[in-house]
């Protein structure tokens, strides 16, 4: 037999970045051994046995012969079973099976079953992204990730296969190309997303929230358990803005690096909803691994991180978040790799008025020592305080309300108003959202009169407002002036922001 | 009784160090200065101290006697004030079981307000006080400064707070009575309001500057804060409150009492309930307090603060809390009002000091006085 050196490429993903891998197989006359070189972890290693069963399940041969695999380059760290197709493609074509030239230019990544079907993998977006920049022939996927595959436009064929076999005659043009429609643009949304018209009473928390989703403004709820924050957190995904394309596909890139991406879902063309256990690490929370993951921050990139009982978080997990809500992006730097994800979530916190939560109870069921809600509140908003514009109370509700349950307006409507006002931002020519306001730019979205000077000037003096709670409640006052389709921010709109600012005794 | 400011400092330090009250020793041996000039056997004696305390006790004298007092004192820039001394409060003196004397960094403002040209009003209450009731000490005590007075309270949470504060945004003149030394930080959570005190009112105490806070300190403090006031007024206690300590001093001393009226279901109020059907005065604001003190000091000026002008939503949530305090969602169903207009014009209220909102999340209209 012919002593040959076979080659295939595979993207490898590093954060949410790719980089080119070459499989190359070696098959050489000796007692018949299978190795796999090249920085490989436990799931490349474990390769081996699935390529194994999986060609001689397809009815190939795997060839008697010393068999030698390896991923370069040599000081890139390869994870994940993704490598066990190109391997398995690079031995066929090694032992001949397959015309060594079927393969030239191709890339490919899976997970093969014992049987010769394939898996799906994550990252498959990024992957196809890597092989169109890289003018790659084709790119062979597991045609469960064919849908997000199917997104990159540009000269590499995608080939969606279902198992080995499929994929050798594909390669070898003994089948046609399957082919893949990428997902509908604009795809049709908020039909299964929680609606606000399940919201009974509340009409100061639902102002709340459409005036904290038409800017982008981080929400701190705090009232008793009970009361529906958790509730009305969920509602607030469906009120946002909807994504562009470009959005969606980053959404999707990072999404399906995850390993977070739904089966058979081609996009993510919903704003995402994340709300991590308060038991979360640091690294859980902003990212983190050997090979770096993304966290729940990045996850929740353009959708929505609820923190609830955000007390009970640990204050280093928060205040990993300085970063991320500073700039919107998160570096997570480790010896074998370092990585940038994007990081821009809507921040969503709730907390217990006190430790027994009751505080606010009027029945008086509060057991907290004089003192305790003061700084229990203290230590609530102490890290994440830097990063609040509205803070509200959200009570117990009503049982009449409950019981009444007259439907109230539903999330479309609110959707549509937090729309406009959005509309109206970009016609100012502001890039960012109203919560992203600062300095001078701040000054110049919002100049006040002398009604405004008047309000603030009680506000500082009265409530004790310091300079960041003055830009925090002219950030605020600009969405709601937005809202008011105003291009000024009037005396009113100060007002209204003035009553949702974050820092507020308990009295 | 006369003491100096040497004896002052030497009782101060020897209770400070045997961590006990030297009143009832004093009182045994026939007088601070005796106390002061007995042998360590009469010492323990009057202390009731016997077998291995003695030697103990009688280092402290040698310890405390080797000590320049005076000098430590005036390197804190506190001052000691002797019964008898000229600066010392004419009122204190009259009370049962007198402090030997009080420790205070601001003397001069101490002499001033209480040298019985101005009505001298203490103010006390619940720690756990709503803010109905904070905002009514306030208001009251801004009232009553108006008025000529100059109120006392022990700077605790709560009630106390609150008078300081609304005696200070009155620019008057506010005296805080603390149960631990004048340099201590007790509470923590009013050291701001301390330090306005410190700069516009003064602080006192009867105990040497070190001295850290203790539970039975503070009804030692409340004969002093009753001590030094015309009349005592009772914001809200709960039967057990140490607020009715203050007020049965004042009845000891022939004071007048007024207590505010809380209703029966409210727990928190039955203290002050209670002192009014054993015959405390009624207080439903500043009048009630000025017709029951007779002081010439009393004045017309400046009294009631022009009403501000309200119109359209603010007016008609102002009427609405005004009568039946509530929660904004209450407020706007009720009032059938869109949230943001109710927010608006809450904010509104609040910023022209008409309304506050209290730990359950209800809006109140606040007293104008």
């Amino acid at each position: 037999m012919a002593v040959m050196v076979c080659v295939i490429t595979s993207p490898a993903i590093v954060g949410l970045d790719t980089a080119t891998v070459q499989v190359e197989v070696d098959l050489r006359p000796g007692l018949p051994a299978f190795a796999v070189v090249g920085l490989p972890d436990a799931a490349v290693q474990e390769a081996r046995e699935r390529v194994r069963s999986g060609i001689a399940n397809q009815g190939y041969r795997v060839p008697p012969v010393r068999i030698v695999a390896n991923l370069a380059p040599a000081d890139l760290r390869k994870a994940g079973p993704q490598y066990d197709l190109p391997i398995a493609l690079a031995i066929l074509a090694g032992a001949e099976q397959l015309s060594p030239s079927a393969v030239a230019g191709v890339g490919a990544a899976g997970e093969l079953a014992l049987d010769g079907t394939l898996r799906p993998v994550a990252g498959t977006l990024a992957m196809a992204e890597h092989a169109a920049r890289h003018g790659w022939r084709a790119l062979v996927v597991p045609v469960q990730n064919a849908a997000e595959a199917a997104l990159v436009e540009g000269e590499t064929t995608i080939i969606p296969v279902g198992s080995l076999r499929e994929a050798a005659e594909v390669l070898a043009g003994e089948r046609p190309v399957p082919i893949v429609a990428p997902a509908p643009w604009p795809p049709d949304v908020r039909n299964d997303v929680p609606d606000l018209c399940d919201v009974h009473g509340q009409p100061a928390a639902r102002r709340a929230l459409e005036i904290a989703a038409a800017g982008m403004h981080s929400l701190l709820m705090v009232g008793p358990p009970g009361g529906g924050k958790t509730m009305l957190a969920r509602r607030i995904p469906g009120l946002l803005p909807p994504l562009t394309r470009d959005d969606a596909i980053t959404l999707t890139r990072i999404h399906s690096v995850a390993g977070r991406l739904p089966p058979g879902q081609g996009l993510m063309s919903r704003r995402p909803f994340r709300a991590p256990h308060h038991s979360i690490s640091a690294a859980g929370l902003v990212g983190g691994g050997r090979l770096p993951q993304p966290g729940e921050v990045t996850l929740a990139h353009l959708g929505v991180l609820f923190l609830d009982e955000v007390g009970a978080f640990q204050p280093q997990v928060l205040d990993a978040l300085r970063q991320p809500m500073e700039h919107g992006v998160v570096d997570v730097v480790r010896a074998m790799a370092s990585a940038r994800f994007p990081a821009r979530p809507l921040l969503v916190c709730a907390g217990n008025p006190c430790p027994c939560g009751h505080a606010d109870d009027p029945g008086g069921r509060c057991v907290c020592p004089p003192g305790r809600a003061e700084t229990y509140q203290a230590r609530l908003s102490g890290p994440v305080a830097d990063r609040i514009d509205i803070r509200i109370e959200v009570p117990r509700v009503d049982s009449a309300a409950l019981i009444e349950g007259v439907p109230d307006e539903p999330s479309s409507a609110v959707a549509a108003r937090v729309e406009a006002a959005d509309a109206r931002r970009i016609e100012r020519g502001q890039q960012y959202p109203n919560a992203r306001l600062q300095g001078t730019a701040l000054r110049k979205a919002v100049s006040l009169d002398g009604n405004g000077r008047r309000v603030m000037e009680s506000a500082m003096t009265r409530l004790g407002l310091t300079a960041r709670g003055f830009d925090r409640v002219l950030r605020v006052a600009r969405t709601i002036a937005d809202l008011d389709s105003s291009r000024k921010v009037g005396e009113s709109h100060l007002l209204e922001a003035v009553g949702l600012r974050a820092y507020r005794s308990l009295g | 009784m006369t003491l100096s400011t040497a004896d002052v400092c030497a009782l101060a330090l020897l209770a400070h160090h045997l961590g006990r009250d030297l009143q009832r020793a004093a009182r045994r041996a026939g007088g601070p200065r005796s106390l002061l000039t007995a042998s360590d056997d009469v010492f323990c004696a009057a202390l009731g101290v016997s077998g291995a305390g003695r030697a103990r006790v009688a280092g402290v004298r040698r310890q405390v006697a080797q000590t320049d007092a005076e000098a430590v004192l005036k390197a804190r820039g506190i001052t000691a004030i002797g019964a008898g001394d000229g600066r010392a409060s004419p009122l204190l003196a009259q009370a049962f079981d007198p402090p030997f004397g009080v420790f205070t960094t601001a003397p001069g403002r101490c002499a001033e307000a209480w040298d019985g040209r101005r009505p001298v009003i203490a103010i006390v209450g619940s720690r756990r006080a709503g803010v109905a009731s904070t905002a009514f000490a306030a208001s009251l005590a801004a009232g009553l400064v108006r008025r000529g007075a100059v109120i006392v309270s022990g700077l605790a949470r709560g009630v106390d707070a609150a008078a300081h504060r609304g005696a200070l945004d009155a620019a008057g003149t506010t005296i805080a009575v603390l149960g631990a030394g004048v340099d201590s930080s007790y509470p923590r959570a009013n050291r701001a309001l301390r330090k306005r005190i410190d700069a516009e009112g003064a602080v006192v105490s009867e105990y040497w500057p070190e001295t850290l806070p203790a539970p039975w300190r503070f009804p030692a403090r409340n004969r002093i804060v009753a001590g030094i006031a015309h009349a005592v007024v009772v914001v809200d206690a709960a039967a057990t409150s140490g607020a009715l300590i203050t007020a049965d001093f004042a009845v000891e001393l022939g004071r007048p009492v007024l207590a505010v009226p809380h209703p029966p279901w409210e727990a928190g109020g039955a203290g002050a309930v209670n002192l009014i059907a054993t015959g405390a005065a009624v207080c439903r604001g500043v009048d009630d307090v000025v017709d029951e003190v007779p002081h010439p000091g009393w004045t017309d000026l400046g009294g009631a603060v022009p009403p501000t002008e309200l119109e359209g939503t603010a007016a008609r949530v102002f009427d609405r809390i005004r009568t039946c305090p509530g929660r904004l969602d209450e407020l706007v169903s009720h009032l059938s009002l869109e949230a943001r207009e109710v927010s608006a014009a809450l904010a509104e209220l609040e910023l022209a000091g008409l309304a506050v909102v209290d730990a359950q999340q209800r809006w109140l209209a606040q007293p104008t006085h």
